[in-house]
């Protein structure tokens, strides 16, 4: 264990990716560009040395999907990097092939908000069963189960 | 030589969980496998959007069956942070020696699958019965076996009474003396040796790469623990040590999971002689949280739990994205699995104690009646006394 990154360490070696902003002691967060996320984890990995992706946790803001990639390091500091993906062209880079467990993650978000990490490597159903309807995110805020379609398990009431 | 595909579950010999693997094998030599969760998903992520704080806490104590406590807490205690509450020291103490309970009953729990992997039921029938007193506490302690449902947002639900102290006090002795059984059995039992040493390894690189966590990594040199690294709860004020050892392999992971029960023991003892006076919940806890977002880390059993809430002044959560440890762990797994034996899948599998849910309950059925209850203890334990001519309880 060695001593928490600060803000200058941080803003320092992600300068280029986005703003750096201190959530907590422990917490610092970086926004940036989707286009830049697969060299900002490069950069987190190199210049911070962050050895350990937490999560990527992924939400629904309307009119687009926030994904925030949650790593740390020897220094136990978290440093989270946000982006956001347009709604209507849910799309970006993975990042399996430099963080492998980002791998199992993104097919994780892939079934649940439909949303596509290119280049990974097996983007295929993960917690969904495989009769759930293709195109069908039911983590996405807009999501109604439609009566019409059968969602795997028994059959619905009165078919 | 050819490739053949043997697949293994949903049903399977190794641990009675739903998982699907498909193991591609040369002939006794895994090559790879691939494998499928979604046997189980049951919308809890979604169905936490829709309850408020106060109904949405039973409903995390039923992610895991085994880890119910680490759910609520780390949900409650990031609730919490974003209301910016301070919750009484005696209900952080009491949701300590939950947690640290809860690791005992889980690692015992594990200790004894492991054994029955390798055919060592003898051991399998001690571990079980010594967690019956880890489960007898937890029991008495909160009024159920598994799902505690002792937090709420701003403390705890129930205080503990000297009565219960006292109880909980008496049985730790016996424990003591039968995790330190445990931690001299495994520095030189053979069968444990034989089918525990070089089996499932994995480096520190490789554990680093594939992003493993809690015992699994720490077995192989790797020492995060969050209670230490994110420190919440009390694990700041009680002496502890974080467990590591560096053999990489299901034997190391054996060795972790046997120390830190002598840990928790350490920190249940602690907690239970320094238990603070005074109240165990705040004065009043709001019903709106306001705006925020905060990643709540926990170290649970099988090591670093995940949760990312994010409010939006109402009563409920806009969001929560759960990662349980052993999503983090089954990467490595795959590739543990790797050139070794399809004889050893059950234990390497076992060994980072893959957890997919789990729940019991109970409810009492008048079957003449039909009417439906619940039972006292002590009711229970009469009837089944009476029923196995056990006699009365003194």
């Amino acid at each position: 264990m060695t001593a928490l990154l600060t803000m200058e360490q941080v803003s320092g070696a992600l300068r280029e990716y986005g703003p750096a902003e201190q959530v907590r002691k422990n917490r610092i967060r970086v926004n940036t560009d989707p286009q830049k996320i697969l060299s900002a984890i490069k950069a987190a990995q190199q210049f911070l040395d962050c050895d350990h992706l937490i999560l990527i946790s992924c939400t629904d803001d309307t009119g687009s999907f926030g994904l925030t990639y949650h790593l740390t390091g020897p220094h136990r500091t978290v440093i989270s990097l946000a982006v956001s993906v347009p709604r209507e062209s849910p799309q970006v880079f993975s990042v399996s092939d430099i963080l492998p467990p980002a791998a199992i993650y993104e097919r994780q978000i892939h079934d649940l908000f439909g949303i596509v990490f290119s280049g990974h490597p097996g983007l295929t159903r993960l917690m969904l069963n495989e009769d759930w309807p293709d195109g069908e995110y039911p983590l996405r805020k807009d999501w109604k189960p439609n009566k019409a379609n059968s969602y795997g398990g028994a059959a619905p009431e009165g078919a | 030589m050819v490739e053949v595909m043997v697949p293994i579950g949903p049903q399977h010999p190794a641990l009675k969980e739903p998982v699907n693997f498909r193991i591609y094998v040369e002939g006794e030599k895994i090559v790879r496998l691939d494998l499928d969760l979604s046997y189980n998903h049951r919308g809890i992520e979604k169905a936490a959007e829709e309850r408020n704080f106060i109904r949405v806490l039973p409903l995390l104590e039923r992610v895991c069956g085994i880890c119910s406590h680490s759910h609520a807490t780390v949900f409650a205690k990031g609730i919490e942070e974003i209301m910016d509450l301070e919750v009484p020291a005696r209900a952080q103490y009491i949701r300590t020696i939950m947690a640290e309970l809860e690791r005992m009953h889980s690692h015992l729990l594990w200790l004894g699958v492991a054994a029955h992997e390798i055919g060592f039921n003898t051991l399998l029938m001690w571990t079980w019965r010594d967690r019956e007193a880890v489960l007898d506490t937890l029991e008495e302690m909160s009024g159920n076996r598994v799902h505690y449902n002792m937090n709420e947002i701003g403390g705890v639900r129930l205080d503990l009474s000297e009565k219960q102290v006292a109880a909980a006090q008496q049985r730790l002795p016996l424990l003591e003396d039968r995790i330190a059984q445990y931690v001299d059995m495994v520095s030189h039992q053979e069968t444990m040796l034989i089918r525990f040493r070089g089996v499932g390894k994995l480096s520190k690189e490789e554990i680093l790469k594939y992003g493993t966590v809690g015992p699994t990594a720490r077995a192989s040199g790797v020492d995060y623990d969050v209670r230490r690294d994110d420190s919440y709860l009390v694990y700041d004020e009680v002496p502890w040590n974080v467990v590591t050892d560096s053999s990489g392999d299901v034997y190391g992971r054996t060795k972790v999971r046997i120390g830190e029960l002598s840990e928790s023991l350490k920190i249940v003892r602690h907690c239970i002689e320094n238990l603070p006076e005074g109240p165990v919940r705040v004065a009043s806890t709001p019903k709106m949280a306001p705006k925020g977002e905060i990643l709540s880390r926990y170290e649970a059993p099988r090591g670093e739990l995940a949760h990312f809430i994010r409010t939006n002044g109402t009563d409920k959560a806009e969001r929560l994205d759960i990662r349980t440890p052993t999503l983090a762990n089954w990467t490595s797994v795959a590739k543990a699995l790797v050139n070794q034996n399809l004889a050893d899948i059950p234990v390497i599998v076992a060994a980072i104690d893959p957890c997919l849910s789990c729940t019991s309950r109970m409810t009492v059925i008048d079957t003449g009646t039909q009417a439906q209850g619940s039972i006292s203890w002590e009711e229970l334990v009469r009837k089944c006394r009476a029923r196995y001519g056990m006699g009365v309880q003194p």
